[in-house]
């Protein structure tokens, strides 16, 4: 029966497909701004043979991943500080509350003067825009630890590192994980936006740079292949926290089917 | 993070002796005076940009098409949602449909509009709805589903007509989904319209900053994003604001945020 309702929906995608087809195709639709599907899958396939597409993701890839793990190297440490000692966390609650309102692209241009246009403009962006979702996330799981747990461990005598290594941080975890879930499409729609406004290669210079060009097929094409980016990046997200989280499996997948 | 009632005087302490270390490391360095002016130079930016207005101006404009690309996203997500989570048929139809869209990065969709729209205020608004319709959308459907069945049954079996039951009982079931929802298309409509100013505007704070920034008047870009800032702060606590007011009388709140 789900396969069925699965069936149906995929069916009314592809009829409205066929009739934007159909439309373009007799012209009641401008091709130039908006071209055959099967002209985009065509220009799709052939850019993704050719590399060309392949090659752009692979860059903007790198400066995401680099910008997005170095966010999680440096905040999930310092919010785990601040989640245990109410000291720390009030050293620097106002600084993170004053710099936690600037909307992440307003941060680019100070990036372009120190950075220029280099890959550490938009790792640097990046880094920024994923901070707040992952210390904030990492502050609450770390506050929400059991008690119980935390004077079992005293009792026990870990030492300071251990009760946050073998208690604090596998209790914490989940909490951290929704944290850097939700930097995920933070990273992605940065990556873009940088690309877009001071680059010379990545996949969003590329859709961009298309537009400008007028070749608008392609333009779609880069979409396409963003589209696919997105929703491969959060299945790889899935796959890692279901093998990160053994004790959380079949609980969070469901949050994403919406 | 409610325990820190009384005044922070260490946080405020570091972030003052943040700013003094800005500040002396700025003097100290005139070579960086392009990109670091001291915070003192930055102050007077922003103290002569609001004297001649022009810095108000742009955050006008700014302001005026987030809140019509917000609100107008509000509207039109709440009320797909709520239709495609009460009828299941229309929701597996479109289901594929918004599974496919919505992993695309929303900033993506800027160059379509430039080239459908133009580069005017409506392509600005136009990807500012799209962006943040999604959240909105995805938080509503989950709302009404969460909604207990029980509920529904009860106020059938009391005679309340489709109408009454939407109001009564499925809006307020789902509010508190629905705010999660308005929240984050809160901060997603206001990165796409900084980024659509800075990509294709001629007004407008993200035109600002980064017009600034190409002038090389760093005080001044550093003064636009005070002011983003601060717009950016002042628009959260507006929003917990009214969420903690509306959420003491629930339904009231909903119709406030179709309208």
């Amino acid at each position: 029966m789900v396969a069925l309702w699965r069936f149906k929906g995929a069916g009314f995608l592809l009829t409205l497909l066929a009739i934007w087809e159909l439309a373009a195709d007799a012209e009641w639709i401008n091709a130039l701004i908006v071209p055959l599907p099967s002209k985009i899958l065509k220009i799709f396939f052939e850019l993704v043979a050719s590399g060309q597409i392949p090659m752009q993701i692979l860059v903007s890839m790198k400066r995401a991943l680099t910008g997005y793990l170095l966010a999680a190297g440096i905040f999930i440490p310092l919010g785990i500080f601040m989640g245990i000692s109410p000291m720390i966390y009030r050293l620097f609650e106002v600084i993170v509350e004053m710099l936690r309102p600037v909307p992440p692209p307003v941060v680019i241009p100070v990036a372009l003067l120190f950075f220029g246009l280099g890959d550490e403009m938009k790792i640097f962006v990046i880094l920024f825009s994923c901070a707040w979702p992952i210390l904030l996330n990492t502050i609450d799981g770390v506050r929400g630890v059991d008690w119980v747990l935390l004077n079992t461990a005293r009792t026990f005598r870990l030492s300071r590192v251990k009760t946050i290594w073998q208690v604090i941080l596998p209790a914490s975890l989940p909490q951290i994980m929704t944290g850097l879930r939700v930097s995920l499409p933070i990273m992605l729609i940065l990556v873009v936006i940088s690309e877009m406004v001071g680059s010379t290669d990545g996949i969003g210079y590329f859709v961009l740079d298309s537009q400008r060009r007028f070749k608008v097929a392609q333009m779609y094409a880069g979409m396409l292949a963003l589209a696919i980016l997105g929703y491969m990046l959060n299945q790889l997200f899935n796959l890692i926290q279901w093998l990160l989280l053994p004790w959380h499996r079949g609980m969070d997948n469901r949050k994403d089917e919406g | 993070m409610s325990r820190s009632h009384p005044f922070n005087w260490l946080g405020w302490s570091s972030f003052a002796l943040l700013l003094v270390t800005w500040e002396l490391i700025a003097r100290a360095t005139p070579k960086l005076l392009l990109y670091f002016p001291p915070v003192s130079r930055i102050l007077a930016a922003l103290g002569q940009a609001l004297a001649t207005g022009s810095i108000v101006q742009h955050g006008l404009v700014t302001l005026g098409r987030f809140a019509e690309g917000y609100l107008l996203s509000a509207a039109l997500a709440v009320t797909l949602g709520v239709m495609l989570g009460y009828f299941r048929f229309l929701h597996s139809l479109l289901a594929t449909s918004i599974e496919l869209l919505r992993p695309m990065p929303s900033v993506a969709i800027i160059p379509v509009a430039i080239l459908l729209l133009g580069i005017g205020d409506g392509m600005i608004v136009s990807v500012t709805v799209y962006a943040s319709v999604w959240p909105i959308l995805i938080n509503t459907i989950d709302g009404v589903r969460s909604v207990d069945a029980t509920l529904i049954d009860t106020g059938r079996t009391f005679g309340l007509n489709s109408w009454r039951i939407l109001r009564q009982i499925i809006l307020p079931g789902a509010s508190p989904y629905v705010v999660t929802g308005l929240r984050i298309g809160l901060s997603i409509a206001l990165i796409l319209v900084t980024t659509a100013e800075m990509i294709a505007g001629s007004r407008g704070l993200g035109f600002f900053i980064l017009d600034e920034e190409r002038a090389m008047n760093s005080a001044n870009m550093y003064a636009g994003i005070v002011v983003v800032a601060l717009m950016g702060y002042a628009l959260n606590r507006l929003f917990l604001l009214l969420e903690t007011r509306a959420m003491k009388w629930r339904h009231g709140m909903m119709a406030r945020q179709v309208a």
